[in-house]
């Protein structure tokens, strides 16, 4: 039996910092977004909903609100199936597993800046790995595009980005298949069904939970972005490139020069937790069935 | 026949292998380089080993002050996660009392938080108990935003070990304490260790909270220095060095992960699938 006090001693420090510094100052959040508060120090003044009411107004609020958007759908778009595939690819009884799992993983264990001055330098329009091997195929047309011109930014941060996380969600997925009895694809295979059969009938259904974590996990990274799109950004980030958590940041601190507008800063994070909750809560009930019994 | 037949998945999956290899170690490779090598020569690897890049990213770019931040900093923040979250996924997991599940989800229910949500409250914290713009602040939070992870997996860890150890040291007279520090915490040490290399590995990258909380150049951790870096690359155009410095910066993850990938990807999916 573990006793009373053990219990309190051993769970305090850990609530304790957590409470402190992480939960009960997200709480504060919501009450912030109520205030005219234009810099720490000053005093805020109560204005109600009025930071709503403007964000609803916003026209470079609207545009990070659809950045993210496509990020979210556009890119899980790309990264799931990518993911998938490669998922049945590497799966399908190939040589050298571990080390296709090992490189897919390795851009997750990189610092994003790192990241992004390595992508910075394959998308250079005269220099660039991207434009360079262009043309070395002869496609010279297309290795003379701007990467990183206002029409593109925008994509090429997203072609980076879902480089990074399909390794990401391969390494949950292909842990998922690994459960799988191999039997199953046994039987299926004396049954005569082909790749995309054992696909749709027997992995897609066996791993239904592990995607179901997935498609969360998604959501909370693709809602928080902000690392990887401001350092691709450079000095100024490019209204482009504007995700929720980096119009937040612009609006609180500020780029070159300070902004200090908390209170309508803070109200721009409420509306990133409840589209990261509501999201959750959608994809748990679509995804809900009865447990599988095998 | 079958070989023939897996030919196009073999290429598939060494076109990606091959491109992440490639463009990582042409990052390394340009490191080593001039700054008229790097914009001329493609892929073809350096003349001669330009070690003084290095030299410059490290002392100009001031990265080696940085490093030692980072290390300090990081290391101590791991310390410090480990120490409060295994005893307090130890009680969840294993002791019985009244709103343990909901103390549990508590703890969760962070790793659902976007963190951006915390950039202007944890300032306005900090700037009261007047730790804005220092290390300690940062650590702090570090700790913080590491919890809930590291308190879900170590559950999940403790809840699948044996209780029959428990009870039989129990037996022989063991206090609660002793129970845990003597037979339970050995157990969870592969558990343990699995926490401490991935938390290491997020916090060595973190940079978003690093930059709202950090103003001044001496107190720089190395993602930070290395984005005031590719920064004032934009006016020096100093490649090679800003690759000098990318290739700091990622060495120690990079050599974490390649001795220790195992443990790391079993850590990652041991949440997600049961």
């Amino acid at each position: 039996m573990i006793g009373k006090r053990l219990i309190g001693l051993f769970v305090t420090p850990a609530l304790a910092i957590y409470l402190c510094f992480f939960l009960i100052p997200t709480g504060f959040t919501f009450y912030f977004s109520l205030f005219d508060w234009s810099g720490f120090g000053t005093e805020a003044q109560f204005i109600g909903f009025d930071n709503y009411r403007r964000l609803w107004n916003d026209p470079t609020f609207w545009l990070s609100f659809r950045n993210t958007l496509a990020l979210l759908f556009v890119g899980g778009f790309f990264v799931f199936v990518l993911a998938f595939l490669y998922t049945i690819l590497i799966n399908s009884g190939i040589w050298g597993k571990k080390l296709f799992r090992l490189v897919f993983f390795l851009p997750n264990v990189v610092s994003v800046v790192a990241l992004s001055a390595m992508w910075a330098y394959i998308y250079n329009p005269r220099y660039g790995l991207l434009n360079t091997s262009l043309k070395a195929v002869g496609l010279d047309e297309m290795g003379r595009t701007l990467w990183t011109s206002p029409d593109n930014i925008f994509w090429a941060m997203l072609a980076a980005l879902v480089w990074v996380f399909t390794g990401f969600f391969l390494i949950l997925l292909l842990a998922g298949v690994d459960k799988i009895p191999p039997d199953m694809y046994e039987a299926a295979d004396l049954e005569g069904a082909n790749l995309w059969h054992k696909f749709w009938y027997i992995t897609v259904p066996m791993i239904w939970d592990v995607m179901t974590i997935s498609f969360v996990i998604w959501i909370i990274n693709a809602v928080k972005m902000f690392e990887f799109p401001f350092a691709f950004g450079f000095l100024q980030v490019p209204q482009q490139l504007y995700t929720l958590g980096i119009y937040l940041y612009i609006m609180g601190f500020g780029q070159r020069d300070p902004i200090y507008q908390l209170g309508y800063a803070t109200a721009i994070g409420v509306v990133m937790l409840v589209l990261a909750f509501s999201l959750i809560v959608l994809v748990r009930r679509l995804m809900r069935r009865d447990q599988l019994e095998f | 026949m079958t070989l023939l037949r897996r030919l196009p998945a073999y290429i598939a999956i060494w076109a990606w292998v091959a491109f992440t290899v490639a463009a990582i170690l042409w990052v390394v490779m340009s490191a080593f380089k001039s700054k008229r090598e790097v914009l001329r020569s493609g892929l073809k690897p350096p003349a001669e080993l330009r070690w003084e890049n290095f030299e410059t990213a490290w002392t100009i770019g001031r990265l080696g002050e940085f490093f030692s931040n980072s290390v300090v900093i990081v290391c101590l923040s791991v310390l410090l996660i480990l120490v409060v979250s295994t005893p307090a996924a130890y009680v969840l997991s294993r002791a019985k009392f009244r709103g343990r599940e909901s103390l549990t989800n508590l703890f969760v229910i962070g790793m659902g938080i976007p963190i951006p949500m915390l950039f202007i409250p944890i300032f306005g914290i900090l700037a009261w108990l007047r730790l804005s713009d220092s290390l300690t602040g940062l650590t702090i939070v570090f700790v913080a935003i590491s919890i809930p992870f590291t308190v879900y997996l170590l559950t999940g860890f403790f809840a699948s070990l044996p209780s029959e150890l428990e009870a039989a040291s129990l037996l022989d007279g063991c206090s609660d304490f002793q129970t845990f520090r003597y037979v339970m915490l050995p157990m969870a040490m592969p558990g343990v260790a699995t926490a401490a290399i991935l938390n290491f590995i997020w916090l060595w990258n973190e940079y978003q909270l690093s930059l709202v909380i950090l103003n001044s150049p001496e107190n720089r951790t190395l993602p930070l220095g290395l984005y005031s870096l590719q920064n004032a690359m934009q006016y020096t155009s100093d490649w090679p060095g800003l690759f000098a410095g990318v290739t700091i910066v990622i060495i120690p993850t990079i050599l974490v992960y390649a001795v220790l990938s195992e443990k790391m990807i079993s850590g990652m999916t041991m949440g997600a699938v049961k």
